[in-house]
């Protein structure tokens, strides 16, 4: 691993904020930290940032341990939430203040600034203060600041967070083209599956200050182990195996051996077809625009379907279900993880 | 997985000697020290001299014979008792002209809020003398009614007192006022409640804290000012002129230490009880308030505009006597104008004017670096340092300047103090004017520090600055426009003050309100007015100057 994390703990008076921790960053790899507020990934970002200490743990980074290196002297690039750029620092030299920092000759400075406001298509606010900028050009200022210095890792703490949804979209792509084409290791924490799901080459799924489980983008959604993973990355239908024996009798049979006893079921992963005998019912339907979600009642309790675009099916009528084996993740109740 | 040949971080741990940690022990350490040595230092000496017998013990002896003597009592009692009547007046008076300003409709706001400004620009003094100008022996009220007004003593005490502290009223009350937002008044409007059952049931629990800090500062203020007390006091001897008197006159440093103690405990008591009411009313935020704005109500605006007016009045009169009495010929005989008084014709003449600007420029330069370090090196000490220092650096507000002043004198004057060499030197003064306003100065810079966000300096770390590097680039400039206030907040006090410096003064460094006390006491009221206002302009220069420095930084950033 290009960063490696190792047993990392740490607390907060009785509160465990990271658990035993361990996770990575490959080069040139861009990791998602997801889960919800309180799981402990801002925690692990700053730790990994240097701007906390943890108890106990190590952070190697090419195998050098960097566990009690101040955070000025690690090379990261840090992009916070809240934009904080230097209020009274134009959008140049907020830019250039990690290279005026290293003692870069003024040329330089400016040249490199001048690039980067160029990738970022800000050039002409290079001498506006910060103040006069929107929100979703803060942001971009704060990422062209945080890669001025070829940094060794890319920190990106919930960065569109305070954004309105159409900006968050624009600038989820832009981050994500501008790391494919600089391959910078970057970490972003955030709590939206869907952000994560959009950018990342692996995605760090945590609850409670544990690591749940870690993987690619199509590993988490369609082969989530835990409850706690199968819920936070979209929908499902979470079945016991008596219940799905009622609408899937086929499937419950293949239920492996470890201990998995809860079949998660995608909405979309549910074939339906009209038929007056089917075991379900409609109950509801909700429009969404490039989907209909289906509210059903079936021997297995209520259920959720979608199809795209919009509804065959009608409010009472009887439908009869198709789920195939490959759909049908198998998941445990993650209890375990709060207890200990 | 193949590392990158390039740049590898050095591994290390946090040395001892890193450079973040030197930098912030020195930012903690330097004004942690001033602190011990200019304040903690001396109170402590002043309470242990309070408790030494005359053999060397320790004991309650000074105090039993203090209070055993009847003239402690006497003055005590005078004391309260001006004391007291002032509080009641300057507090009713100071909540009438703030709900007039704060929940009132009329014109020439303007002002009163300009008049209430004007007695923070002069030397408590100067109510004194206005009021000698105007109803005194030869005042113009005396020579147009012919009779003779005793101006001298208990009432003209209680009306220069008042004139004094409320505009400090005034200013308390009306902070608070301003907290409760519009919003509130409109709901209940809506609910159906009359303007006098708003008034009980929001602006007067709204204002409740402010009232009560409102009494205990004019209390404070009040009992332990020197400045009007020794010009207009009379023969109605208070706390203040007695200390003065014993201490300095007689060398009796045993009744300084106990009445200092003594005159420690109300205002101790208030500071907590403040500190107590203004955490409860804490959950109120400054920020996204609403401010009320009153419609027009006759009943309501016209006696509350009538009382502004001849309140605030009566204060720009008493000050502007003194500024017009400054260039007459001869009060009250020869109203031609001339600059015959600004011939300062005692020993020392503008020297002591030139001396405090001095002395106040060091004050307010040195404090407002020490308090920013201090706010800097907080931010990152450990917990077991900064909540002491917290504390310990918003204390020195509970010490008035009389005890502080007392204070100085028994410590610095002592040839066993390894310090002593201090003694009657301006570097005291600059010290004793910065240490008797660390608390607002420090409390200040705080309010300014809680708005800027730690993820300023956490990007500036990342990016690979220290702690100096980013206090200058980032921080500073950050906090440019508190820094100027705390700045002018210092020197325009350093300037005017006179109940700690009065201890201080030497005939080779002496400051200005100490100068204008003697010409007062020599009989020349006319110099001593010339002198003030001279005061007066230097500090109105200053605040004029540093405003408009705060608006050209204001307007050069984060404009838009």
């Amino acid at each position: 691993m290009y960063l490696d994390v190792r047993d990392l703990t740490k607390t907060y008076g009785t509160f465990t904020a990271l658990d035993r921790v361990s996770a990575g960053v490959d080069e040139g790899e861009f990791v998602c930290l997801l889960g919800p507020s309180g799981c402990g990934k801002t925690t692990l970002l700053r730790v990994i940032a240097g701007l906390i200490e943890a108890d106990s743990g190590q952070i190697l980074l090419k195998g050098a341990d960097i566990s009690g290196m101040p955070t000025r002297q690690r090379g990261f690039g840090i992009v916070f939430q809240s934009y904080s750029l230097f209020p009274d620092m134009t959008v140049a030299q907020n830019v250039g203040y990690g290279l005026k920092i290293r003692g870069a000759a003024r040329d330089r400075i400016r040249k490199r600034v001048g690039e980067l406001l160029d990738m970022i298509r800000l050039p002409h606010l290079a001498d506006r203060y910060p103040g006069q900028l929107s929100g979703g050009q803060q942001q971009r200022v704060a990422l062209a600041r945080s890669i001025a210095v070829d940094p060794q890792l890319l920190l990106l703490d919930e960065p569109l967070s305070a954004l309105d949804a159409k900006v968050r979209a624009e600038l989820r792509r832009e981050i994500h083209s501008l790391q494919r084409e600089l391959r910078i290791p970057t970490i972003m924490v955030t709590h939206d599956q869907e952000e994560a799901l959009a950018v990342s080459d692996r995605i760090i799924c945590m609850n409670r200050g544990h690591l749940v489980q870690a993987g690619t983008a199509e590993e988490l959604y369609l082969r989530p182990q835990t409850r706690f993973v199968a819920d936070f990355m979209g929908r499902s239908n979470l079945l016991g195996i008596e219940a799905l024996a009622r609408v899937a009798p086929g499937l419950a049979a293949a239920r492996p051996r470890d201990g998995a006893d809860l079949a998660c079921i995608r909405p979309e992963q549910i074939g339906l077809s009209p038929d007056p005998d089917g075991p379900a019912r409609v109950r509801e339907l909700e429009f969404l625009g490039n989907i209909t979600r289906i509210g059903l009642d079936t021997p297995a309790g209520n259920m959720v379907a979608e199809v795209s675009g919009h509804s065959p099916v009608r409010p009472g009528d009887r439908l009869s279900l198709s789920i195939s084996s490959e759909h049908c993740a198998w998941v445990r109740e993650d209890a375990a993880a709060g207890a200990q | 997985m193949t590392a990158r040949p390039s740049t590898a971080p050095v591994p290390g741990r946090k040395g001892l000697f890193d450079a973040n940690r030197l930098f912030v022990a020195a930012c903690v350490g330097i004004p942690a020290l001033g602190l011990l040595l200019f304040f903690v230092q001396p109170v402590a000496i002043v309470f242990l001299r309070s408790i030494t017998e005359p053999d060397g013990s320790y004991g309650l002896g000074n105090y039993h014979r203090i209070l055993e003597g009847a003239r402690f009592w006497r003055v005590t009692g005078q004391s309260l008792v001006m004391t007291l009547i002032t509080t009641a007046i300057s507090v009713g008076a100071g909540f009438v002209i703030a709900l007039a300003l704060y929940r009132g409709h009329f014109r020439g706001k303007w002002f009163v809020r300009g008049a209430i400004l004007l007695p923070l620009l002069a030397p408590s003094l100067m109510q004194s003398l206005g009021l000698i100008f105007l109803l005194g022996r030869n005042g113009i009220v005396s020579r147009i009614l012919g009779t003779e007004i005793e101006i001298y003593g208990l009432w003209g005490l209680v009306i220069a007192n008042t004139l004094y502290a409320l505009p400090q009223a005034v200013m308390i009350i009306g902070a608070a006022l301003v907290l409760l937002d519009a919003r509130v008044y409109e709901a209940a409007d809506v609910m159906g409640a009359r303007p006098f059952r708003q008034f009980r049931d929001l602006t007067l629990p709204a204002a409740k804290y402010g009232i009560l800090s409102a009494i205990f500062v004019v209390f404070t203020i009040t009992i332990t000012d020197f400045g009007n007390a020794a010009v207009i006091g009379g023969n109605y001897t208070v706390l203040a002129t007695e200390i003065y008197r014993q201490v300095v006159g007689r060398q009796n440093f045993n009744l300084g230490a106990v009445v200092g103690i003594m005159l420690l405990l109300p205002t101790v008591l208030a500071y907590f009880i403040e500190r107590q009411a203004s955490r409860k009313s804490r959950g109120q935020k400054a920020a996204g308030i609403l401010p009320y704005v009153p419609k027009y109500s006759p009943l309501r605006d016209i006696p509350l505009a009538a009382f502004s007016f001849v309140v605030s009045g009566f204060v720009v009169l008493v000050m502007a006597v003194v500024v017009y009495a400054s260039f007459v010929t001869l009060w009250p005989y020869d109203l031609s104008l001339s600059l015959k008084n600004y011939a300062i014709d005692i020993a020392g003449g503008y020297d002591s004017l030139w001396i405090t600007i001095w002395i106040s420029l060091w004050a307010a330069a040195v404090g407002t670096v020490f308090v920013f370090a201090l706010g800097v090196g907080l931010r990152h000490a450990p917990a077991w340092i900064a909540q002491p220092l917290q504390v310990l650096a918003a204390m020195p507000a509970a010490v008035p300047g009389l005890v502080l002043g007392l204070a100085y004198i028994m410590a610095f004057n002592s040839l066993s103090n390894p310090f002593n060499f201090l003694y009657g030197t301006a570097t005291l003064i600059i010290a004793v004017n910065f240490y008797h306003y660390h608390t607002q100065a420090f409390l200040t810079l705080q309010t300014g520090f809680r708005q800027f966000p730690e993820t300023l300096e956490e990007a500036g770390a990342s990016l690979g600055a220290n702690l100096g590097r980013l206090s200058r680039d980032v921080v500073l400039p950050f906090m440019a426009p508190m820094l100027v206030s705390v700045l002018l907040f210092l020197f325009m006090r350093s300037m005017v003050t006179i109940s700690a410096v009065v201890f201080l003064s030497t005939p080779s460094v002496s400051v200005a309100s100490f100068q204008i006390l003697r010409l007062e006491d020599s009989g020349r009221t006319s110099q001593a007015a010339a002198f003030s206002t001279a005061l007066m302009g230097v500090v109105i220069l200053a605040l004029l100057l540093l405003t408009l420095l705060n608006r050209v930084i204001a307007s050069h950033h984060r404009a838009g």
